[in-house]
């Protein structure tokens, strides 16, 4: 609640005149002009905070959310990259769905499991929705505006449609890993339980040290 | 009092990004100010903030202390012979201790003077950094102390992780668990440094090098080796946070000794001294160089940008971690070790007066990825390494007068961490290295060094019809869905990609599938000799015993391989460390023949 409050008051400051004068064509010749904006206070920083930009996101329920201030500041995050039509050629889904039973409880308390579209041109909320609810997966996937989701995916390197790679993220230490999407699920929650931090931290889940 | 709560109301309203429907969905504020590539000069201009400006060639070169043996009674628990293979063959003669700690190093005093108080000490005392201890005088540095061996002496090292926890470490990046890989050494599997062997912080790992040559054949000597850090995934930010270190294996013919009596010695420069006086001067005329290129923040600590997975660009080229130093050196012969630390950059060093940077100057090369060649590549003009390649040369600066300056330049234009571009740097736009100031010899002082005509042979290689017999592997390296790729895989240690029995010879290749990047390719535990380079035979200073196959792009490798003496697990990996951290590594076993 502390935090929120932060929030909400440091976004006061950060953008006052888009709040003074609404959506209005002033704020959109203002926004217009993107690099105006590269170096304004952010609400929330974090340790990684600076490689991501001010965007708001919509989920597969029609959800917004600031995609760095609300999902993934002081979170553990596992966070993978597809699209409706990348899931027909490089299927990833079904694999995050067994890690997702791996991590079971922790899903939506401290862990946090994200698909971001690489195709937000075409992925909806709809058509996320139905990805998602075919595979029982319950984390969320995320589109947005193309310029938007493009600042997001290259803040994670990605490029292309279709994209292997998984990043495991801790930004309460700022400590992040890749494993490839479709590694033995075992190892993707092995990589979350090792950036874990506090009562959840486990330096593996399977010993594979030599004896 | 501009109607406060009105404001704070209208910005509860901003952070429910529902209500902005449509119409200001697109408010992109900010940008990240983190991307990806220098500019075409490889050195400025680039996405990633600059580091604070330093001046180059204003502090004195740190040469590390040798490793300080502490008997086999110090340790407790003791040995357990039973942990390693063959120990009661190779019982250790050579005892040491590593403790890593996580404190403050000085890249540079300009940089130390922007530093925070961090790590229990004081602002303005060093950039955060990971280091080893063991030296003689028993401070932790980065490079750790140089593990010196010889060959018939085993040695053993167990070394403690002594790191924070990941809840309270201060180094932003990396990892906090340890498992330390002595490069290129023939050492067992469960001494190798193998990546899932880590120790967390409060643990220790034992490390047994039998000082055996492969097949117990002196043409086998390795010389020139280091020690770094092989967590798994974090392999590339452990070693740029400060976990590496220089290894030397000598024997009777490199003996370490210049004024050596022995008719078999080579007498190349060296005095088995290490260490410098903190002023600038050298103990020794044998001198390990490793290379890391390091980012600094505004706060004088090194940054490292994560999300890149093509790699990661310094843009101050340190030696044995001091920016940009200087050396003073003697009117006489000089052994250096040059070793690439990574994590991505290639380098093509030249040898310069200051005094006329346009005449490139000429210098010996003696060995490959630390193994003495057949003979001296005389007359060399410039070296290229490649992230763990290393290269012995010999500098004689006799031929300079004394008050001299001569510099190290790197000529390679790199401007991604994918690998070099293949442009050479010019003018200002070369990258300054290391100056050594030439000094008179002291009086009465005599350079008996001599870098003989003919070295060390190499093994032998069967002929073409024996070759064909053999069973043949290809691995190829690639980029694949946003991977790097092994033969289209990504590191799995319960996939075991090869099994070559123990006491079998093979002939492997290694194919780069990229047109753009280049992949410095290492296998562990048995180094190879190259049979074909792009077709080619190879000459010079490839005609070598290899580590690191440093394949630029859509190159293609034949090499021969013997496999013999220890059995167990090892690995195949990118030593661009960023793409071996993503995964760009397999595990092959060398199993009971």
């Amino acid at each position: 609640m502390n935090l929120r409050r932060k929030f909400i008051t440091s976004l006061a400051v950060a953008v006052p005149s888009l709040v003074m004068t609404g959506v209005s064509a002033r704020a959109n010749s203002v926004l217009g002009k993107k690099s105006a904006f590269k170096d304004c206070p952010r609400g929330i920083t974090g340790p990684t905070a600076h490689r991501f930009p001010q965007a708001i996101v919509t989920d597969q329920n029609k959800k917004k959310a600031w995609f760095y201030e609300e999902l993934i500041h002081d979170k553990i995050v596992l966070v993978n990259f597809s699209s409706v039509r990348g899931e027909e050629h490089y299927p990833i889904v079904a694999n995050m769905v067994k890690v997702q039973n791996m991590i079971g409880d922790r899903l939506g308390k401290d862990v946090f499991i994200y698909t971001i579209s690489t195709d937000p041109y075409h992925d909806t909320p709809e058509s996320l929705k139905e990805l998602a609810d075919a595979h029982g997966a319950k984390w969320q996937f995320l589109t947005g505006d193309p310029d938007d989701m493009r600042a997001i995916l290259t803040g994670f390197g990605i490029r292309g449609k279709i994209n292997g790679l998984s990043w495991v993220g801790n930004e309460k230490t700022g400590r992040w890993m890749t494993k490839a999407s479709r590694q033995h699920p075992l190892y993707i929650a092995e990589a979350v339980a090792r950036l874990s931090t506090g009562k959840h931290h486990k330096p593996f889940l399977v010993d594979m040290h030599s004896v | 009092m501009i109607k406060r709560r009105k404001f704070l109301k209208a910005s509860a309203l901003l952070s429910v990004p529902a209500i902005f429907g449509g119409g200001v969905a697109n408010a992109q504020l900010c940008r990240p100010t983190g991307l990806r590539s220098l500019g075409p000069d490889g050195k400025t201009g680039g996405t990633e903030p600059d580091s604070p400006a330093v001046t180059a060639y204003s502090q004195p070169l740190f040469i590390p202390p040798q490793l300080h043996d502490v008997g086999v009674a110090a340790l407790n628990p003791p040995i357990d012979p039973n942990r390693h293979q063959r120990y009661e063959e190779f019982e250790a003669e050579k005892v040491y201790e590593q403790h890593i700690t996580e404190g403050v190093w000085t890249y540079h005093p300009e940089l130390d003077a922007l530093t925070p108080a961090q790590a229990g000490q004081p602002a303005g005392s060093g950039s955060i950094a990971w280091m080893y201890d063991g030296g003689i005088n028993g401070q932790p540095s980065t490079p750790g102390p140089t593990l010196v061996a010889r060959y018939g002496e085993p040695v053993f090292v167990r070394r403690h992780n002594d790191l924070p926890t990941a809840d309270e470490v201060v180094m932003p990046i990396g990892y906090p668990a340890i498992s330390t890989h002595l490069h290129n050494a023939h050492t067992a599997s469960e001494s190798d440094g193998y990546p899932m062997d880590f120790a967390t912080p409060g643990e220790f790992w034992e490390h047994h090098y039998a000082m055996y040559y492969a097949r117990n054949d002196s043409n086998e000597a390795l010389a020139s080796l280091w020690y770094h850090d092989h967590m798994i995934d974090f392999t590339a930010t452990n070693v740029y946070a400060g976990l590496s270190g220089m290894a030397i294996f000598y024997d009777d013919i490199d003996s370490g000794d210049e004024n050596d009596l022995n008719p078999q010695a080579l007498n190349l420069p060296g005095n088995m001294q290490f260490g410098d006086d903190g002023e600038g001067n050298s103990l020794g005329y044998d001198i390990s160089l490793i290379l890391h290129d390091v980012r600094f923040n505004a706060e004088g600590n090194p940054t490292y940008n994560v999300f890149d997975t093509d790699g990661h660009l310094g843009d101050l080229i340190t030696v044995n971690r001091k920016v940009q130093p200087y050396l003073n050196v003697k009117r006489r012969k000089y052994r250096f070790r040059i070793y690439d630390g990574g994590p991505s950059r290639f380098y093509e060093l030249g040898l310069f007066k200051t005094a006329d940077r346009d005449t490139p100057l000429s210098f010996d090369i003696i060995a490959n990825d630390g193994n003495l060649l057949e003979e001296p590549f005389r007359g060399a003009t410039s070296v290229i390494i490649g992230p763990a390649n290393r290269n012995d040369v010999i500098i004689d600066f006799s031929q300079f007068a004394a008050g001299d300056e001569i510099e190290i330049l790197n000529l390679a234009e790199q401007v991604n961490g994918q690998g070099p571009t293949g442009r050479r740097l010019t003018g200002n736009n070369r990258m300054e290295v290391l100056k050594f100031i030439v000094q008179e010899m002291d009086e009465g002082e005599v350079d008996n060094s001599v870098v003989p005509a003919t070295l060390r042979p190499l093994p032998e290689i069967p002929p073409q019809e024996v070759l064909d017999e053999l069973i043949h592997r290809e691995w190829v390296f690639d980029h694949d869905m946003g991977l790097w790729t092994v033969n289209g895989d990504f590191m799995d240690p319960s996939v075991i990609s090869a099994a070559p029995k123990q006491g079998s010879a093979e002939v492997w290749t290694f194919r780069n599938a990229g047109s753009s990047w280049a992949h410095p390719c290492h296998v562990h535990f048995e180094e190879c000799q190259i049979l074909e380079w792009n077709g080619k035979k190879p000459t010079g200073v490839l005609k070598a015993r290899k580590d690191v196959m440093t394949l630029g792009p859509n190159d293609v490798v034949k090499v021969f391989y013997r496999f013999d003496d220890f059995v167990g697990r090892y690995v195949i990996h990118c030593h661009n460390n960023v793409h071996e951290d993503n995964a760009m590594m397999l595990r092959w076993d060398i199993t009971p023949g």
